[in-house]
């Protein structure tokens, strides 16, 4: 736990953030399975009750376009800058460590859910087990992550529709791809700073 | 735009029927402390001890992590991480120092207690300090404030992103507080002067409830996201209407004016009281499970 105190006083020095390429997405879920794969496999035939689907950090939400199509639209946690789960939370067990990454220290969880209703975003999600506000990202990405490797749900996008990468770096692909095509954040309005960009597509 | 595009805050944080106890005894102990600077009976301490009592086992049992507490709490304190920015932390203090100072006055009110344990007869000269009594009122004016933003810093759930909710709790718990000095007049624990005022100011404060019930409904209708506009609806005219209308506003509202009005003009009637203090309870807790119940995430998709 040394390791995790040490990253909670500490400013972050690198930005790390999510792209979800929607135009790329084919909506096939490999990414919603392998993060339950990678980071709960306890939970894969084990439903979340509140959202009613798979318990993974990822949310899928069905909908329709304005033309009338089907829509998809993949949300979790979006690691904001300016996060009410931290802000709110009032054990001090919800950080933003050393990557800007928002981290949970199980030791000082209570289970008040205070993060889950101060979240505009709805990605936590109780584990029926630990009782922890689960969300991305979960031990097994992290520990991707710390050797260098991308998340589980990077990984398994067939379609390259995902990407991770540090903000600070301006050589990083996900800057890259800030730089080069149309994207948004959701609900910038409720100023949390999210780091989850929804790329739309072309310029 | 359908439920099914929505999240329930009770689907996933489970804040529901016993959050919804917790505020409403809270609210109890807090205005009932403010009260009890006025009238300092021994019934009316114990309500607000037992109240406030009640209320933290109440959110204790709620957290899904309940056998953590003390070692979050020693962590916490340990490192100094105290973050007082949090209104449930502010709330946790506040509590705290709230049931220290409720102890304190309820010991003072035990003679048998002082006579035996000549130690404590320190609470009696405390308790009969105005100091004592105005921090007392101001301690637990201030938990029924927390109870309120408690809510209105939960920024996930539009609809209790109102500045209303913490006047509410003001109000409503003041009329709680009112109901119980009500009932402690029925059973003789309380003069009768303190129930012909308590009818009076009650009628006031349940013509502010109402307005503030209608202010609550019409900000978040018109103004709110989508997600409060949902709650609202919910509350108004959806599944939760009949909380609304017939629990908050008829019998929490309609029926203790009703008898208010009666008593004040005809006669006081110790029946009357007792339904009209019962509905009075009954209508502020109701105000509270209705305004959890209705919360639902923002939706994303529209």
């Amino acid at each position: 736990m040394a390791r995790v105190n040490e990253m909670k006083g500490s400013e972050p020095t690198r930005r790390l953030a999510h792209v979800w390429d929607e135009s790329l997405c084919i909506a096939c879920g490999a990414c919603v399975m392998a993060c339950t794969m990678t980071n709960q496999p306890e939970m894969m035939h084990r439903k979340e009750k509140g959202w009613d689907s798979v318990a993974s950090n990822i949310r899928r939400i069905d909908g329709v376009n304005a033309t009338g199509k089907p829509s998809v639209l993949l949300v979790q946690c979006q690691h904001c800058d300016d996060a009410p789960c931290v802000a709110n939370c009032p054990f001090g067990a919800v950080y933003r460590d050393d990557d800007g990454l928002v981290r949970l220290d199980a030791e000082q969880c209570a289970g008040c859910s205070y993060c889950v209703t101060s979240c505009p975003y709805n990605v936590r999600w109780f584990h029926p087990d630990s009782k922890l506000p689960m969300k991305c990202m979960g031990e097994g990405c992290l520990d991707l992550v710390a050797q260098g490797e991308s998340p589980a749900c990077v990984q398994a996008c067939p379609a390259m529709a995902r990407d991770f990468g540090d903000l600070n770096d301006p050589a990083s692909s996900v800057s890259l791809t800030l730089r080069t095509k149309r994207s948004r954040r959701l609900l910038e309005g409720s100023g949390t700073e999210p780091k989850y960009f929804v790329v739309e597509g072309g310029l | 735009m359908t439920p099914a595009d929505l999240t329930f805050q009770l689907d996933v944080a489970h804040w529901g029927w016993s959050i919804a106890a917790f505020l409403f005894f809270v609210g109890i102990a807090g205005m009932g402390s403010v009260a009890y600077a006025f009238v300092r009976r021994t019934a009316v301490i114990a309500t607000i001890f037992v109240s406030l009592v009640v209320g933290l086992l109440l959110v204790v049992s709620h957290l899904g992590r309940w056998w953590n507490l003390p070692r979050t709490l020693f962590l916490m304190v340990r490192d100094l991480e105290l973050n007082f920015g949090s209104w449930m932390l502010i709330g946790i203090t506040v509590l705290g120092i709230h049931l220290v100072l409720a102890l304190v006055a309820l010991v003072a009110h035990l003679p048998f207690l002082t006579q035996r344990l000549p130690w404590l007869a320190w609470t009696e000269r405390v308790d009969a300090s105005k100091a004592f009594l105005g921090a007392f009122a101001f301690v637990g004016f201030f938990a029924t404030v927390y109870s309120g933003f408690l809510i209105t810093q939960a920024v996930g759930i539009p609809l209790w992103n109102n500045p209303l909710i913490p006047v509410l709790w003001v109000i409503s718990g003041s009329i709680a507080a009112i109901a119980v000095l009500e009932l402690l007049y029925v059973v003789g624990a309380v003069d009768a002067k303190v129930s012909t005022f308590g009818v009076r100011l009650g009628m006031a404060l349940d013509g502010m409830k109402l307005l503030a019930v209608l202010g609550f409904l019409h900000v978040a209708a018109s103004y709110g996201s989508a997600g409060a506009r949902y709650g609202a609806t919910l509350m108004t005219s959806g599944d939760l209407a009949w909380m609304t209308w017939a629990m908050v506003v008829g019998v929490g509202i309609l029926v203790p004016l009703a008898i208010g009005a009666y008593t004040v003009l005809r006669e006081k009637n110790k029946a009357l009281l007792t339904v009209s203090a019962l509905s009075a309870l009954v209508g502020v807790f109701f105000l509270r499970a209705t305004v959890l119940l209705a919360g639902t995430f923002e939706p994303l998709v529209l």
